[in-house]
């Protein structure tokens, strides 16, 4: 890559932004004015609203007073008293306690229409006695709680308020909590009275120690915070350059001047890239210094409790963890505009993005989502979880990095993508199609694989975290292979794949079956040796443990053991990823590649963090298989062997690894491994094809 | 004789298009051009110059055949294509808040001019050109014509041995075009390879040392004027193009 051609670029983009004044203002000078004022009017609209709530004379109407309703002069000592402290102890909305003035209440006559008295805000609340009892139930078409005791037996106070009228749902809240806590006065008083003394604060005192530091208090409510509003900002000063990046050139005709020049299409991308990130990061720094200086002069506060000061040390490692999740979102941006045909269709596209980001960032902020899951597979959710743990202190070191390489890698896909769409012949000339989009159906295929797999994953994904670990493992393994047939499926017909090529049904050698009973065996010692070495890295939890062997359907009859672990895996995935997914990626990978990237992909696919390595290990194997043998039935039976086996020696051991390796069965499993895909008889690539 | 700087070999390229079909754009074309020699491009709208062009510029893949702009294959060895070669078209616009003197040293960079040479090559350009008077001032203040002269120079800044010249007249006026022209003559002096795409006939006479007569995506003829009026018996161009491309005969 040539530094000058990238750097001449990137100077050119930034000049055109700098010398286009209508965009600077729009998008960066006013965004830095109205965002603290935003905050600023919000602060100073709350303010104002307390002040007006305390200082304001509210008016309440007490009916009917000479009703024979029994117990009412205890009703009214009780309204008495209340009305006397009202105001004095919090504010309308409960959460802040206040040492303020009494609110005023002023007594005005009751009305004889209630309703359009509150209406026209004549009276903020009425206050009425009903008898005790249940013979006068509220109408069920009025809103009513009673305060009090449950009405049995003991008059009752009816407050009578409208709650979407600011002055009237304040003089109802003021009026209950006084209410409330006069009660409890003389509850207090009537059983000293009947002779229980104690105090109340006396009897079970509680006490609460915190025992986290101010920092890692802070530190949570700022992590939780953080990505979101990194990432909200990325996105609005990337997207300034985005648009223009390739939309706006296009538009304009500049983008064929640029591709006949020697700058390659990697270099272009690069210098877009750097310059979507040279503007997000400076207007990102420009809107948090400009926040920071508002703070400073007192105009806006943080929210209570947040400390916006983090350690040098933290503070490098989340620069360092952010980079990637930053390339991520230009390299978004970048695709979007560059698969955008005009200006304003790149800024229409650019909406859903921000939306999927902005959902993606928010995953912080849930309570309980942890890194050591199967979240750190979900690029910029699993760096929002990081950096809310780095903030609290916790380092989790194998799962920072493994977060930051599934992130990167996301950014790497995505960087290549753009350079794919500037090489897209369809960014010059009128034609929308090639000919595979043109023909459909086989040839479109191996186009679409990967985008439908990518779909199954983000699906299986969202449905393993939310309900996955709530129901009966039967269930959930028909569900799950319910869905791989159904993908296969729905792909089959879809591109009208040919059956028997797709999903190599052809009679394997007679080796392969010698092959897959040495295999299999071993490949499960393998995967015990992968186990070990990974958790090197994760350590596996206990809790892991027992919870895997539960999942595995301990306790349940053997047969159904293999219905549900071993057979309907053994046919399913293998339909789905030796059958649809390797037939779809084959013309397009070399044979290494091809192994890897099918075998890794159906590691992934085991959500579980812990079982993506032994499972990749198994894809390899099974991949191996369908390209060695030509034929998917001897990977089934592999696969259907193996978690028989594995099953097997989790019903004997509860999956409790040996204390200590034997190295030497690990190399005996890998000349098994050998010799099985010896047995396999060497096929040509193109028999497999 | 200069050497062979651009040649095509069987080039051709298909289009697909969801109410068309497989096009087939530009057919197994063949030709070369060798240095100081304009080599035009003849045919109507649709008849695959430009196609032809991008091709060579490395825009467009081709869908078989090849090219080589001085040896290099343009699917091979894009880059180096593109650094040996300038294209300017009507399509082909500049950034409109840079200066003319910007635009000029912004694609010498791009281009892996000599950085030493940079400046001295853009004020080069820009007196050549006759930019002088407005080097400072941003594209979107001049005029088409001057505009034009900044795209030229633009096209040449980086001194490439082969220019593809693509319909570079349509849209210009009658004075403006002949400047255009004038300035491809003086750069075929400079001993530069010229393609040259047009669909004007007196601008091929005036112009092209060789012309190829392109219709539906083949080239029909390819000869100098005077070879094409001895094969066609014909003294006009307009008269030999018709001959080749509809088999008429439109003389009296």
């Amino acid at each position: 890559m040539n530094r000058r051609t990238v750097t001449a670029l990137v100077v050119n983009d930034l000049r055109q932004l700098a010398r286009n004044p209508r965009v600077l203002v729009f998008a960066v000078a006013l965004p830095l004015v109205l965002w603290p004022l935003m905050w600023f009017l919000t602060s100073l609209t709350t303010e104002r609203r307390q002040e007006r709530i305390e200082s304001r004379t509210y008016t309440y109407a007490v009916a009917d007073e000479s009703a024979d309703v029994a117990g009412t002069a205890d009703a009214r000592t009780w309204l008495e008293r209340a009305l006397a402290v009202v105001g004095d102890d919090g504010r309308a909305d409960g959460n802040e306690p206040t040492a303020g003035p009494a609110v005023r209440f002023e007594r005005v006559e009751a009305p004889d229409d209630v309703a359009a008295a509150l209406d026209e805000e004549r009276l903020h609340v009425h206050v009425a006695w009903e008898a005790g009892g249940d013979e006068d139930l509220p109408d069920e078409d009025v809103d009513r709680e009673t305060v009090g005791n449950d009405g049995q037996g003991a008059p009752r106070i009816v407050l009578s308020y409208r709650a979407d009228l600011d002055a009237s749902d304040s003089a109802e809240a003021f009026l209950r909590r006084a209410l409330e806590r006069t009660r409890a006065e003389l509850r207090e008083q009537r059983l000293a009275t009947a002779g229980f003394a104690s105090a109340p604060d006396d009897l079970l005192p509680l006490e609460r120690i915190e025992t986290a530091s101010e920092e890692q208090t802070s530190g949570l409510l700022l992590g939780r915070l953080l990505t979101a509003i990194i990432v909200m900002m990325m996105l609005a000063g990337g997207s300034i350059v985005a648009t223009d990046a390739l939309a706006g050139e296009k538009e304009r005709g500049t983008l064929e001047t640029l591709l006949t020049t020697a700058a390659s299409r990697v270099e272009i991308v690069t210098a877009k890239n750097l310059s979507i990130l040279a503007v997000a990061f400076a207007t990102s720094v420009l809107n948090i210094v400009n926040i920071v200086v508002w703070m400073q002069l007192d105009l806006i506060a943080p929210p209570a409790g947040l400390k916006l000061v983090i350690p040098i040390g933290a503070g490098l490692l989340l620069v360092l963890l952010y980079a990637p999740a930053a390339v991520l979102l230009s390299s978004s941006l970048l695709l979007v505009s560059g698969r955008s045909k005009t200006y304003k269709e790149a800024q229409l596209l650019f909406a859903p993005v921000m939306l999927v980001a902005m959902a993606v960032a928010a995953i912080p902020v849930l309570p309980g989502v942890e890194l050591r899951s199967a979240i750190v597979l979900l690029p910029i959710a699993n760096l929002g979880v990081a950096a809310r743990e780095i903030l609290t202190g916790q380092y989790d070191w194998p799962l920072l990095a493994a977060a930051w390489a599934v992130t990167g890698g996301a950014a790497a896909l995505l960087a290549r993508a753009s350079v794919r769409t500037l090489s897209a012949e369809k960014l010059i000339t009128a034609s929308e199609l090639d000919a595979a989009d043109l023909a459909g159906g086989p040839a479109l295929f191996p186009r679409r694989v990967a985008r439908w797999f990518a779909v199954l994953w983000a699906l299986l994904l969202v449905w393993q975290l939310n309900i996955g670990g709530s129901i009966d493992s039967r269930l959930l393994i028909s569900i799950n292979m319910a869905i791989f047939g159904a993908a296969a499926w729905l792909m089959i017909g879809r591109y009208r794949l040919p059956v028997r090529e797709t999903l190599s049904l052809r009679a394997p050698p007679a080796g392969a079956w010698l092959g897959v009973l040495i295999g299999a065996p071993a490949g499960l010692v393998l995967a015990d040796g992968i186990v070990r070495l990974a958790s090197l890295a994760m350590p596996i939890p206990e809790a892991w443990i027992e919870a895997m062997a539960e999942n595995m359907g301990a306790g349940l009859p053997l047969w159904q053991m293999l219905i549900f672990f071993s057979l309907m895996p053994a046919l399913f995935e293998e339909i789905a990823f030796r059958g649809v997914l390797l037939h779809g990626l084959k013309n397009r990978l070399t044979t290494v590649q091809l192994v890897l990237v099918a075998g890794i992909a159906f590691g992934f696919f085991h959500v579980d963090l812990f079982r993506i390595p032994p499972t990749s290990l198994l894809g390899v194997f099974l991949v191996v298989t369908v390209v060695r043998s030509g034929s998917i039935f001897p990977a089934m039976a592999w696969h259907g062997l193996h978690n028989a086996l594995a099953l097997g020696s989790a019903r004997v051991e509860q999956i409790a690894l040996p204390e200590q390796p034997i190295w030497w069965h690990y190399v005996l499993a890998a000349l098994a491994i050998l010799l099985a895909f010896r047995l396999m008889k060497r096929r040509t690539r193109a028999a497999f094809s | 004789m200069s050497t062979v700087q651009v040649e095509a070999q069987g080039l051709s390229k298909n289009f697909f298009d969801q109410s068309r079909g497989e096009v087939k754009a530009v057919q197994e074309v063949n030709f070369e051009c060798r240095g100081s020699e304009i080599f035009g491009l003849l045919g109507a709208n649709g008849a695959g110059k430009t196609t032809t062009l991008r091709m060579i510029s490395t825009v467009l893949q081709p869908t078989a055949g090849t090219a080589r702009v001085l040896g290099h294959d343009v699917v091979s060895d894009p880059v180096e294509v593109r650094r040996n070669l300038g294209f300017y078209s009507a399509s082909t616009a500049l950034y409109p808040r840079l200066t003319a003197r910007e635009t000029l040293t912004l694609f010498a960079r791009v281009n892996m001019y000599p950085a030493e040479r940079t400046r001295s090559r853009v004020e080069e350009m820009i007196e050549r050109f006759g930019l002088g008077d407005y080097a400072g001032a941003r594209i979107e203040k001049l005029s088409s014509g001057m505009k034009q002269k900044v795209s030229i120079a633009r096209t040449v800044v980086h001194d490439p041995p082969v220019l593809i010249f693509d319909e570079p007249t349509v849209g210009l006026d009658v004075l403006n075009a002949l400047d255009l022209q004038k300035a491809i003559q003086e750069l075929r002096e400079d001993g530069k390879a010229i393609l040259f795409s047009t669909h004007i006939m007196s601008e091929a006479e005036r112009l092209c040392d060789r012309i190829a007569i392109i219709d539906k995506g083949r080239i029909r003829a390819c000869d100098d004027l005077e070879g094409l009026r001895a094969a066609t018996s014909r003294h006009y161009l307009e008269d030999i193009f018709v001959h080749y491309v509809t088999g008429n005969d439109t003389t009296a």
